[in-house]
């Protein structure tokens, strides 16, 4: 007898979802439906602005083939759009009116791009019907969009200093075009990074050949290009940003109103517990973009602060391998099994990395705090103290900061140092300690960095293949040989790697010329 | 010039070429001092001096050069500790001299008694990538018609088998290098994932000069490795990766390859199978997310992929360069191996490499006849000529050749560490035979191992010293050296090399194919054992004949000639030098592409929030000693050079635990409690420490490793080990 399972919704973590599931599909245990929205099977929205660049393909972002799936056994639906979910009868409804039953759904409807409230946009939130010339940034159509605009070496101004605005700026300015960030605030990643890291990344970005607005507020589009196209962004203060693109870069908003229309229990996502199972309705899950895990205990630790859906792949995916996990155990062994798998594990918070590459970023935490904070107002008894290291060199773009309590990193900046970046986000994402001088990770982008062998080579070995020491070396060429064959004959030098044979010379021409000076 | 004797090294699978001459009055090279002294025990030979003198000879794959593993191996002819008598363990736990009729009776009466009490199966073979072709084909004949028993494995499987078994699912045939060594001189970029060629097999560098030169040497390594600092200097590259995280490392540089537009679209369309899948399954391994998981920054992960891109293109279109992936123990030894083998051929073949001019994949053997080892019968699940033990053909063809019924031929084994792991229990093994393997030092988990062989009912060793396995064994046997025998090997091309006597052997000293000739006959084995090597390899050409190792057509002849004789060597060909030019041994004669993906298994904490002072323990080799140690530790210039196994490990670690370099440590975990000398180092990570596999007991690294292995090839787990490391000092202050 095997369970119905509808997946509401087909991006990257659905996918995951799915492939998790194959097995028990594949045994015979699950019925599997899928109902996808777009013409496509999921692809990697994380590549979509590379995409868009012409940096990439899609068929290199594909991540599920439909036509594959079907021949595993899931029903694939693609281009369909499910109106509504019948609760009561346990059905969702689709766009052309068919019905399917489920025994478990799980949303997996992903999030949508903000539309900002300007003058020229229409603002209905669920159904935007962008301008010619305004695109947001999440489709492959909207990637063939911007890359359009690439091509033709257009003007395309950005709105909006986060991630994905960045990266598709730096991407699109390096493949020629011509581009403005227009953000608000005193510099970009405003809700990621401090004002050091923020001020170095703004330099870097203009050293980039990008143009940065900053401490923006725009109010309108102008639509003034052919064909009543997009022309400028205006500001508050009178100012217009020129371009032949805009491109929304405002943030996603969860997609939770089939959710909330079938009466379940939502905040900024659908709400679910730790087994990611919507309130009330166990049998009803949410993953991904759409899902907001916390619990309906109160007082519970793992939902204190803020829990709203992070929107980062990564967090989905685990949770998608989760639930694989969870509603194969459900279908194959029942419900006291699953109920005896561990929950989900509470995610940390999420480290961004600029996936840009002119310009080395790495953020994550809190990055708040400034070296003497705490000297000034100490912890509350019984905390560790936190401390904050700083490096700043904004002349040669590089500024690093490590805000630590007990050791462990709760926040860090690394703008410009990608070795120091990369072993940052690793003792992060771990937990662990850092070294206690912290200067040792600064150093891990210094030309002083190791070059040649390790200094674990016994003192004065030549030839490390044989064993031979420079002293062996010099009086066999005291004794007579003059040349790399006559000492390695002599004293077996350079008979291994050969790598030795530069040195061996070495010692023989300062013999001869000691010869020739004495 | 005329007196010596054209042979191979008895060390590694490079196997240098060498010319043993009778030694001269001046024998002793600089630096060589005399053999240790070790307490002689009845039965151990008492000559001292090396009697013959070794000598670099040229070959394509050493060129003459040796390293002084090569260069002292003559030391153990005639080293004080030599045994030179059966040996047999009294109850009082010493062991004395017995004949060897005597020796031979023993066996046999073990072997039936264990048949008659606990089956067939009771008795187990444990062999060795060290034993020539003809001693490794007996061996498995041995083990399945004399002592009737599916029991048998070697250990091979500790270091070849994930990279085997990669190489078998994606290409239908397992040669380490299916390209000549040579072929390697003319690359401009060269990936080695997880090898320290510069200390393992020195002469090999030769080959990387080429690549070094074009700055395209790419190591991936955690550590600094003698062989990464090759990469300086605009050498190449070196990305150090966290132990444990090569997989994601080769897909970060593979999901580059593909989405960069680098993939060789034409040889996938036409050569392999399964690319789509494997794209697909890359999709989610972006440079950035794979610098998250592996440390390794994106900058590097896509200037790698690049580099190797360009070289592949620039091979394919204008025949200039070329570009080469190989694979070693770093990246195999993984209970995820066989799948990071498999990522590292994806990335082959998405660029194009394998079979193409200029350009391929291999994976560096490491035992002296490691390859040879492989193909013959030793597995638990095969017969020669590198077929399936299950596969009716195979039993039929193997029936037809020992002239036996095929009912006789027992089904497939046990892997090695589940054979170990079986020793002394119920329906495991409870008498024992091992070959050319010193387990009690190789093996993960020692410490368990040597409990299995101190429960077993009798325990048979052949070596040639008293190694820890020996000290365990109630019977010893003398077996010959290197320098004293016949036969064949087959080096990490999948060449077929000579091995030729220089020597007699010490008169109490056996050929194991003697010994299992004799013992055959006291079991009343079917079919014929011959002591004799050239007819051990008459019968094995007819054995391999169709399979995919085929050797039908290689004769001693022809080798003493010096024929250059590469496999699949069919009966009227000229055998192979380079594999997959047209095809690969797959039915449809595709590649199979297999997508992967790291496990949530494979990956280890250490150093983490939750362990926050646990360590990495990575194991590995030293340049002086040669696996167990077993031989090199007897070589004093070798000893006097690394007498001990000291830990690696980075100041910062060092600092935080109050350790000083050369002070004494304890490295701990729940399987064992090791106590070394610390050397402080910054060529390894501050979350990684480093100790060499080839010491015993407090010093012996597998006794902190864990007998985990990759569920496919059956390889344990040797790089990521959990352990905890304090100074001794503060050990002795707690105890005061």
């Amino acid at each position: 007898m095997s369970e119905r399972i509808v997946v509401v919704g087909f991006g990257p973590v659905a996918a995951r979802l799915v492939e998790g599931l194959l097995p028990a599909v594949r045994r015979g245990s699950v019925s599997l439906m899928v109902l996808g929205q777009e013409a496509e099977a999921a692809y990697n929205r994380v590549m979509v602005a590379e995409l868009g660049v012409g940096r990439s393909t899609a068929e290199a972002l594909a991540m599920a083939d439909a036509a594959e799936l079907i021949a595993e056994g899931v029903d694939v639906r693609l281009g369909v759009t499910v109106k509504r979910v019948d609760r009561a009868r346990q059905r969702v409804v689709l766009s052309d009116g068919s019905t399917e039953a489920y025994e478990r759904l799980v949303f997996a409807t992903g999030a949508r791009p903000v539309i900002p409230n300007l003058t020229g946009i229409n603002p209905d939130p669920a159904r935007p019907v962008l301008p010619a010339g305004v695109t947001a940034l999440r489709t492959l159509g909207d990637a063939e969009t911007l890359r359009r605009s690439v091509t033709a070496r257009q003007r395309v101004v950005v709105l909006g200093g986060g991630v994905l605005g960045l990266e598709t700026a730096l991407a699109a300015a390096e493949e020629g075009a011509t581009v403005t960030v227009v953000h608000s605030g005193p510099h970009p990643m405003g809700r990621n990074i401090d004002r050091g890291g923020g001020a170095v990344l703004a330099a870097a970005l203009r050293a980039a050949g990008v143009t940065v607005v900053s401490n923006a507020v725009s109010t309108a589009v102008e639509h003034n290009g052919p064909d009543g196209a997009f022309s400028a962004l205006v500001l508050d203060d009178g100012a217009r940003v020129e371009g032949d693109l805009l491109l929304l870069s405002c943030g996603v908003r969860p997609r939770i109103e089939l959710a909330e229309g079938c009466g379940l229990p939502v905040a900024s996502g659908i709400l679910v517990d730790h087994r990611l199972r919507t309130h009330h309705e166990p049998h009803m899950f949410a993953i991904g973009d759409c899902a907001e895990v916390r619990c309906a205990t109160a007082g519970c630790p793992d939902c204190k602060g803020a829990t709203a859906p992070s929107g980062l792949v990564g967090p989905g995916w685990r949770q998608a391998e989760w639930l694989a996990g969870y509603l194969e155990t459900l279908a194959e062994d029942g419900q006291e099994a699953a109920n005896g798998l561990a929950p989900l594990a509470k995610e940390q918070a999420g480290v961004v990395v600029l996936k840009a590459r002119g310009i080395n970023l790495a953020v994550a935490g809190d990055t708040s705090a400034e070296p003497w904070d705490e000297l000034l107002c100490p912890a509350p008894d019984g905390l560790p103290h936190r401390e904050v290291a700083q490096w700043a060199d904004p002349g040669h773009g590089r500024y690093v900061k490590m805000t630590t309590r007990g050791g462990v990193l709760e926040g860090l900046v690394s703008v410009g140092m990608p070795r120091t970046a990369a072993e940052l986000v690793v003792l992060f994402e771990r937990g662990a300690e850092l070294p206690a001088d912290r200067s040792l990770l600064l150093r891990l982008d210094g030309t002083d960095q190791p070059s040649g062998a390790a200094n674990n080579d016994p003192a004065r070995t030549v030839c490390r293949c044989a064993g031979v020491s420079g002293a062996v070396i010099e009086e066999s060429v005291v004794s007579g040989c003059s040349s790399v064959p006559e000492v390695s004959k002599a004293t077996r030098a350079g008979t291994g790697c050969g790598g030795c044979h530069e040195d061996i010379k070495a010692i023989i021409e300062k013999h001869f010329q000691g010869a020739v000076a004495a | 010039m005329s007196a010596g004797t054209a042979t191979h090294c008895p060390y590694c699978a490079l196997q240098c070429a060498m010319t043993l001459s009778p030694a001269g009055p001046v024998a002793a090279a600089p630096g060589a001092g005399s053999p240790a002294a070790e307490p002689t025990t009845p039965g151990t030979a008492s000559a001292a001096a090396a009697p013959l003198e070794v000598a670099g000879r040229e070959f394509p794959t050493n060129r003459g050069g040796l390293c002084r593993k090569g260069w002292t191996s003559a030391s153990l002819l005639g080293h004080a500790g030599r045994i030179t008598e059966p040996l047999l363990k009294g109850s009082d736990g010493v062991h004395q001299p017995v004949s060897w009729d005597q020796a031979l009776m023993l066996v046999a009466a073990a072997v039936k008694d264990s048949w008659d009490r606990h089956g067939h199966d009771s008795v187990g073979v444990f062999g060795s990538g060290g034993l020539t072709n003809e001693k490794a084909y007996q061996l498995g004949k041995f083990a399945r018609l004399a002592l009737r028993t599916s029991r048998i494995d070697y250990n091979g499987r500790f270091c070849m088998s994930s990279a085997a078994a990669a190489g078998n699912r994606a290409f239908g045939v397992d040669r380490g290098l299916p390209f000549p060594v040579e072929d390697l001189d003319t690359a401009s970029v060269i990936l080695l994932l997880g090898s320290n060629v510069g200390e393992t097999m020195p002469p090999f560098v030769q080959h990387l000069q080429g690549a070094r030169d074009a700055g395209g040497l790419i190591v991936v390594d955690p550590r600094r490795s003698a062989t990464a600092a090759f990469t300086g200097n605009g050498g190449g590259l070196h990305l150090q990766p966290l132990p444990g995280t090569d997989l994601a490392l080769i897909l970060g540089i593979s999901h580059v390859v593909v989405h960069e537009g680098l993939a060789d679209a034409a040889y996938l369309e036409n050569r392999t199978n399964g690319h789509k899948s494997v794209m697909r399954s890359l999709a989610a391994f972006w440079p950035e997310r794979v610098q998250s998981i592996t440390g390794v920054p994106a900058t590097l992960i896509r200037e790698a992929a690049r580099r190797l891109a360009k070289a592949a293109r620039l091979a394919k279109d204008e025949g200039r360069g070329g570009c080469y992936i190989l694979g070693g123990r770093g990246v195999e030894q993984h209970v995820d191996g066989t799948d990071t083998a498999t990522a590292a051929i994806n990335l082959a073949l998405l660029l194009g490499l394998p079979g193409s001019e200029r350009s391929g994949y291999g994976t560096l053997t490491g035992q002296g006849n490691g390859q040879g080892g492989r193909e013959h019968g030793q597995k638990s699940d095969q017969l020669p000529g590198y077929r399936k033990i299950t596969d009716p053909a195979a039993r039929k063809h193997m029936a037809k050749v020992w002239s036996v019924d095929e009912s006789l031929i027992p089904g497939a084994g046990l892997p090695a560490v589940e054979l170990l792991k079986s020793l002394g229990k119920p329906d495991g093994v409870r008498c024992l035979f091992v070959h050319g393997a010193n387990v009690a030092v190789s093996a993960p988990d020692a410490g368990a191992v040597i409990e299995g062989l101190r429960s077993l009912d009798f325990l048979v060793v052949c070596d040639f010293f008293m190694s820890e396995t020996a000290a365990e064994a109630d019977l010893v046997l003398p077996v010959a050296q290197w320098a004293e025998e016949e036969g064949t090997m087959t080096n990490l091309e999948g060449r077929v090399i000579r091995r030729r006597r220089a020597l007699t052997p010490p008169p109490g000293v056996r050929s194991e194919l003697w010994l299992m000739a004799r013992l055959a006959e006291l079991l009343d084995a079917p079919s014929t054992f011959s002591d004799d090597p050239r007819t051990v390899f008459e019968e094995l050409r007819r054995a391999s004949e169709g399979g995919l190792a085929d050797y039908s057509g290689i004769d001693y002849d022809m080798l003493d000639a010096g024929e250059a004789a590469y496999w699949p060597y069919p009966a009227g060909s000229k055998g192979t030098p380079r594999l997959f030019t047209d095809s690969f041994a797959h039915a449809d004669g595709r590649a199979a592409m297999v997508a992967v993906v790291p496990s949530r298994r494979a990956q280890r904490t250490f150093a983490s929030a939750a362990e926050p002072e646990s360590l990495a323990l990575a194991t590995g080799r030293l340049l002086e000693h040669y696996q167990s140690g077993a031989q090199t530790r007897r070589v004093s210039e070798l000893a006097s050079s690394q007498p001990e196994a000291r830990l690696q490990l980075h100041p910062e670690t060092a600092a935080r635990r109050g350790i000083a370099d050369g002070e004494l440590v304890s490295v701990s975990n729940e399987r064992g409690d090791l106590r070394v000398r610390a050397e402080v180092s910054t060529a390894i990570r501050p979350d990684t420490v480093f100790l060499p596999f080839h010491f015993p007991g407090a010093g012996s690294a597998n006794r902190l490793t864990e007998a985990a292995t990759d569920p496919i090839s059956g390889m344990p787990e040797f790089k990521t080990s959990r352990v905890w490391v304090t100074p001794l000092s503060a050990h002795r202050k707690e105890e005061s």
